[in-house]
């Protein structure tokens, strides 16, 4: 498994024969990368805040289960050719405008349903804001002083990043930042349960493990987070270390569950990304036809990955008729199908086949 | 007790019931899944079915970079989870059959799953519930092997999943008529 990346000309040894695994370099360079920005942010660890421990070490666990799962999945063949040919294409001009669409705006699932796109919305941008308050102040990335009597220094990286007022508005925002997020969560979280016990499409297919859980984790977490600041605010502080303890327990085992379920897909949406900018750049450069009606329907190169991802898998289509399958497109591939069951050269027939979509 | 999709290729009389009925189950938010062609269009209006054949080692999940495509405890091969998929439709390229279908704006793949909602709990699939001329059926493997029997050829001209098309699949395919030349009674 060890690849030429960093190979050592001289001595032909390279870093990775330090590590037993890419497992390990992984967790290796990056539990270091964040002691590392920690001991650089905390000005040598002098402003950490140990009330948030438990995070940190929730973290760590996080990162482990997610390098496990992560890795185990890269190194697919398939998913290994979309990271390796995607990773090469990155630099695209389309790939901000693709990389906006599929990770921020999520036009596909706009596509879905407006409804749809309105609780994911909710829930992606509330967990994303809420993770860029909550990891910085874990690890001390940020953390704010008052050196003033009514100012707060926010300090970002050990840097002194603004003075702001304790009453004024980016002040305000930043004390909510995590009720907002909550109650972004918790109402995307409502509309999704609710589609799930009332939209019978989704209803057929949804199992609790899988589709509810993670909801209801996310659920656990806003709430729990929003009476931490309900008892602050309205109950003088009453039950706010037990609730704070209960807060932490949820927020960790959301993170320990997250590389492997439903919420596996956020660290590996990226890929849709590659696979993008994989279909746009193949298209360019050289077509597939098809091997019985001659319509371009591929690029030359996915077609060539999936024989081979396929001959990987001890799978091949090789036919007698001297092609491989993957080189017919797909009416004449299905045509070809009904050929063999037949007997008839149904794919040989230049008409143009009946439509096969029935309206509901 | 474990129930089979089985089809008997030439009893199909082109209604599309199948098609029909596909866009009813649930999950399947009002699009069909599977196909039905003609033959030799120019000569006879003799019709065949195509669907997902559910293979034991199915090609669509093993081309998916994004394990998108799960196989059910059933066998039945799921259509691709809406939040995994990533829309490279490499499934698509990989299926032997040609049954992914791709809806662009939506950036995801969806596939036969066998009504899993209806199969997972012994209820016969949509189409093979709706079919009028017994073309598809929902059989146990103990009848799958007496139809196999009452149709022996001897003549090594028998045509069916067994031994198997491109791999072995789960749906069973038959098509005893046409090559031994019987009229059907449908």
């Amino acid at each position: 498994m060890h690849t030429n990346t960093s190979m050592n000309k001289k001595t032909g040894r390279s870093i990775d024969n330090a590590f037993a695994s890419k497992f390990a370099k992984s967790m290796f360079l990056s539990v270091s990368a964040i002691v590392i920005l920690s001991f650089i942010a905390t000005r040598m660890f002098t402003h950490v805040d140990l009330n948030l421990y438990g995070y940190m070490v929730g973290t760590i666990v996080f990162i482990g289960g997610f390098f496990y799962r992560f890795i185990a999945w890269g190194e697919r063949p398939p998913t290994k050719i979309f990271i390796k040919k995607g990773l090469k294409l990155l630099k695209r001009k389309s790939t901000p405008k693709t990389a906006v669409n599929h990770l921020a705006i999520y036009d596909f699932i706009k596509n879905r349903g407006l409804y749809r796109w309105v609780q994911h919305i909710l829930i992606g941008w509330g967990c994303v804001l809420a993770c860029l308050v909550t990891f910085p102040l874990v690890f001390g990335w940020m953390y704010f002083t008052m050196d003033d009597n009514g100012h707060y220094t926010i300090v970002l990286m050990g840097l002194n990043l603004m003075t702001v007022k304790a009453d004024g508005i980016i002040a305000w925002l930043s004390y909510n930042a995590l009720n907002i997020a909550a109650i972004m969560v918790t109402a995307g979280v409502c509309m999704a349960l609710h589609r799930r016990l009332k939209n019978m499409q989704a209803r057929a297919e949804q199992k609790f493990i899988y589709d509810f859980l993670p909801l209801y984790l996310l659920l656990f977490i806003s709430i729990t987070g929003l009476l931490l600041t309900v008892q602050n605010v309205f109950l003088h502080g009453w039950m706010q270390p037990q609730m704070s303890l209960i807060h932490q327990f949820s927020v960790i085992v959301t993170l320990i569950y997250l590389p492997f379920g439903k919420l596996a897909h956020i660290p590996f949406r990226p890929v849709s990304v590659f696979a993008r900018n994989y279909r746009e750049h193949y298209a360019e450069q050289e077509e597939k036809k098809c091997k019985v009606c001659g319509d371009h329907f591929v690029s030359v190169e996915q077609s060539n990955d999936v024989i081979q991802v396929l001959g990987v898998n001890a799978i091949e289509f090789n036919m007698e008729d001297g092609f491989n399958l993957a080189e017919l497109c797909l009416p004449c591939r299905r045509k070809y199908r009904i050929s063999r069951f037949s007997g008839f050269a149904t794919h040989q027939v230049k008409v143009k086949g009946a439509n096969q979509n029935a309206k509901g | 007790m474990k129930k089979r999709l089985y089809l008997e290729l030439e009893n199909c009389i082109g209604c599309r019931s199948c098609l029909a009925a596909c866009t009813q189950c649930g999950g399947h938010e009002e699009r069909n899944r599977n196909y039905v062609y003609d033959v030799n269009p120019l000569v006879n209006r003799q019709t065949m079915p195509l669907m997902c054949l559910h293979c034991v080692n199915p090609a669509c999940a093993r081309s998916c970079p994004a394990q998108a495509i799960q196989i059910h405890e059933t066998g039945a091969v799921l259509s691709a989870l809406v939040e995994k998929c990533i829309g490279c439709q490499n499934c698509t390229i990989a299926c032997p059959y040609g049954i992914p279908k791709f809806d662009t704006e939506q950036n995801l793949m969806y596939k036969c799953d066998l009504c899993i909602d209806r199969t997972k709990d012994g209820i016969p699939p949509m189409c093979a519930s709706v079919c009028p001329s017994n073309t598809l059926q929902w059989l146990t493997d103990e009848e799958i092997e007496a139809k196999q029997k009452q149709f022996n050829l001897d003549n090594g001209k028998w045509v069916t999943s067994m031994p198997y098309l491109e791999g072995e699949t789960n749906v069973r395919v038959n098509l005893p008529g046409i090559l031994q030349g019987v009229t059907k009674l449908f």
